[in-house]
């Protein structure tokens, strides 16, 4: 018996976009006039993607939005053809694709659970057997003979869950379950899931929670734009999933503007050891080795550093000036240190930008938004997006004993 | 073909829940409820008879009206509703995975059940009026040969309006256009003058296969004369070719149905 549950071989999904109107007879007619533009109204939500899930393990699948997590989903449920390669899935899938989406508003929970479980091949007995632990699961009581549409949204997607997972297939998809319902609802799910693993089944879950996903998968798969970036042990694809996500971010925040008479090169952020680093832990020192190039020579002249957070909101400023440092003139390549002794950041990734000007404020010489993405890990989990450092005391009691 | 007789046995018991969850949904909440199905082809008749026998004193027998419309209706019906059959299902066409045959099918069905109850209900009503019935070992033969059609036009529909929504409106344009070119609101007698004169009027007009259905129907319920048996076969052949044309429309679109919606 083969030990594979899952095999994706060089798969590729291309869907073909419309045009806003959707599908009429003029679009028809109108695209016949503009061929040629065919291209640019194709999407590959997947390409070449390959992989393999060992019976029994789980795989999470994480990604931003639109890099083709769920696309992936649908293909192995079945319910879209690949465009490119093969696809082969061992025993039954259930797919909790998206919960409850098959429900009918108007018919009662009871014959939405029968008609679900038809849905997923199971015969009216086999739902008969597993109906009150679905009841019972969802924990709906009374409901189950109301039509769904008088259903709150938590009620309808418990009901969604736990029909998709009593039906006990071999191989569980599971897409954003857990950023829906309640607390102890998700604690429920997890639960189950973590049963389900007890029992050797196969789970691929998609999620954008990275703590939960990193608990529970066997193995991560990282997509963007439909390609495969990451496959491996979960701590290391997270690992390269948030880096690559911070760079994302500076990216699309970053902007670049001055008269360039002084250019700034580059920036080095070393940690404490002194090694090149994007992610370092809070309250140990940063040393940021900042290059420039004063390519015409300048008179006074002013560095300046910020911190940003995800947003782009300033979180802290300073310059040379308000330090009352004095560079008098700039000429040639050159490097400024900036030392930040005791990194007082919350954990998240943060967004530093540097600026040269001349000391009068009147010439931007260069000046670098957004451009750094570094990533903060915190041990102390305080509110806020710094710390202050504090001391608490408490007196000693004036009570009488 | 195997595959999908094979298909629809495995999922026998989701298609009984589609046809009755079809069968449910249109009726859910109306005060008549399943009265509806009865309902509404009597005042069809009713709207007719007025117009035909009062307004334009045109002489149509009643049975031959109560049984074109009522026949009429499961084809109405089905042209109706089919357009909808994928697209009205999108989030279980996207997110499941079972034999999309079962979606217009079950229409077809839950349609058909309806049909047969009016059948019922016109067999009390022929009882009542009188004529004798006619020779009933036809009626069979109408009714595969009108689910054949029905199922037919309603695959290739339903499948084609997920492409192209135009779809849908065409349909009304058409149905009202074939409504008229059937023996529905008039009897086969009153088209047969022309025939006689225009040979080939004879088989351009059964090549609607609806036209043989009905004097098939007619035959079985109302005794009316059977018309020449290679014209009858021309309706029966055509509606063949119908069913399997939709059920290759049908088969061919239907790995990219969760694509486009």
């Amino acid at each position: 018996m083969s030990t594979i549950a899952i095999q994706v071989e060089g798969v590729s999904k291309r869907f073909r976009l419309r045009s806003a109107g959707g599908n009429t007879l003029k679009s028809l007619v109108m695209d016949r006039f503009r061929s040629g533009a065919d291209t640019s109204r194709e999407l590959w939500a997947l390409k070449d993607v390959s992989f393999t899930v060992e019976k029994g393990t789980t795989l999470g699948l994480i990604g931003a939005n639109g890099a083709g997590k769920s696309t992936l989903l649908a293909l192995l449920a079945g319910t879209m053809m690949p465009t490119e390669g093969h696809l082969k899935t061992h025993g039954t899938i259930s797919s909790l694709l998206e919960l409850g989406a098959g429900f009918h508003p108007d018919l009662t929970g009871r014959e939405n659970v029968f008609l679900a479980g038809a849905i997923m091949g199971l015969t009216r007995e086999q739902m008969n057997r597993r109906f009150d632990a679905i009841v019972e699961f969802a924990d709906i009581g009374r409901f189950i003979d109301q039509p769904v549409k008088h259903y709150s949204s938590g009620m309808y997607v418990r009901l969604g869950f736990a029909v998709a997972v009593e039906v006990d297939p071999d191989v569980l998809l599971v897409d954003e379950v857990l950023a829906v319902g309640d607390a102890s609802f998700q604690r429920k799910c997890l639960r189950r899931m973590a049963e389900f693993r007890e029992q050797k089944k196969t789970m691929l879950i998609i999620s954008h929670d990275l703590n939960t996903i990193q608990t529970v998968s066997d193995q991560i798969l990282f997509l963007d734009h439909g390609r495969v970036l990451g496959h491996g042990a979960p701590s290391q694809v997270i690992g390269q999933y948030e880096t690559f996500s911070r760079d994302q971010v500076s990216s699309d925040r970053r902007r670049e503007w001055g008269t360039r008479e002084v250019i700034l090169t580059g920036a080095q952020f070393l940690n404490e050891a002194g090694q090149e680093t994007t992610r370092v832990t809070w309250g140990e020192a940063l040393t940021i080795r900042l290059h420039y190039d004063a390519k015409t020579p300048v008179g006074p002249s002013v560095f300046g550093y910020g911190i940003s957070d995800e947003q782009g909101r300033l979180v802290h400023g300073n310059n040379t000036q308000i330090e009352a440092i004095s560079i008098p003139s700039l000429s040639g390549r050159g490097t400024m240190v900036l030392t930040l002794p005791s990194l007082n950041l919350a954990k998240g990734t943060y967004l530093f930008s540097f600026s040269v000007h001349s000391a009068d404020h009147q010439v931007n010489y260069h000046r670098l938004d957004h451009a750094f993405a570094i990533g903060v890990e915190a041990t102390k989990s305080f509110e806020g997006l710094c710390y202050m450092p504090c001391e608490w005391k408490q007196e000693p009691s004036t009570a009488q004993p | 073909m195997a595959g999908l007789i094979k298909d629809i046995t495995t999922h026998r018991d989701l298609l009984s829940m589609l046809v009755a969850r079809n069968i449910k949904i249109r009726y859910k909440e109306s005060a008549l409820g399943f009265l509806w199905t009865l309902l509404g082809p009597v005042f069809l008749i009713l709207i007719y008879a007025f117009f035909m026998k009062v307004v334009m004193k045109f002489p149509i027998p009643m049975p031959v009206l109560v049984s074109g419309i009522f026949v009429w209706q499961y084809l109405a019906m089905c042209l109706g509703d089919s357009s909808f059959a994928i697209i009205g299902n999108a989030n279980l066409v996207k997110k499941a995975c079972f034999p999309r045959l079962l979606l217009p099918l079950s229409i077809v069905l839950a349609n058909f059940v309806n049909f047969l109850l009016s059948l019922l209900v016109m067999a009390v009503y022929l009882l009542i009026v009188g004529p004798h019935f006619g020779s009933i070992a036809w009626l069979p033969l109408a009714l595969i040969t009108h689910l054949a059609l029905c199922t037919g036009v309603s695959l290739g529909l339903c499948a084609m309006n997920v492409f192209l929504r135009d779809v849908q409106h065409l349909t009304g344009i058409f149905t009202m256009a074939w409504f008229f070119l059937t023996p529905v609101v008039y009897a086969l007698s009153d088209v047969a003058p022309f025939i006689q004169k225009y040979p080939l009027l004879g088989p351009l007009y059964f090549m609607n296969p609806m036209a043989g259905i009905l004097a098939l129907y007619r035959t079985a319920l109302l005794g009316s004369p059977l018309p020449e048996l290679s014209l009858i076969s021309l309706s029966m052949l055509v509606s063949v070719i119908i069913f399997v044309a939709g059920l290759a429309i049908f088969q061919k679109l239907q790995p990219r149905f969760a694509d486009e919606l």
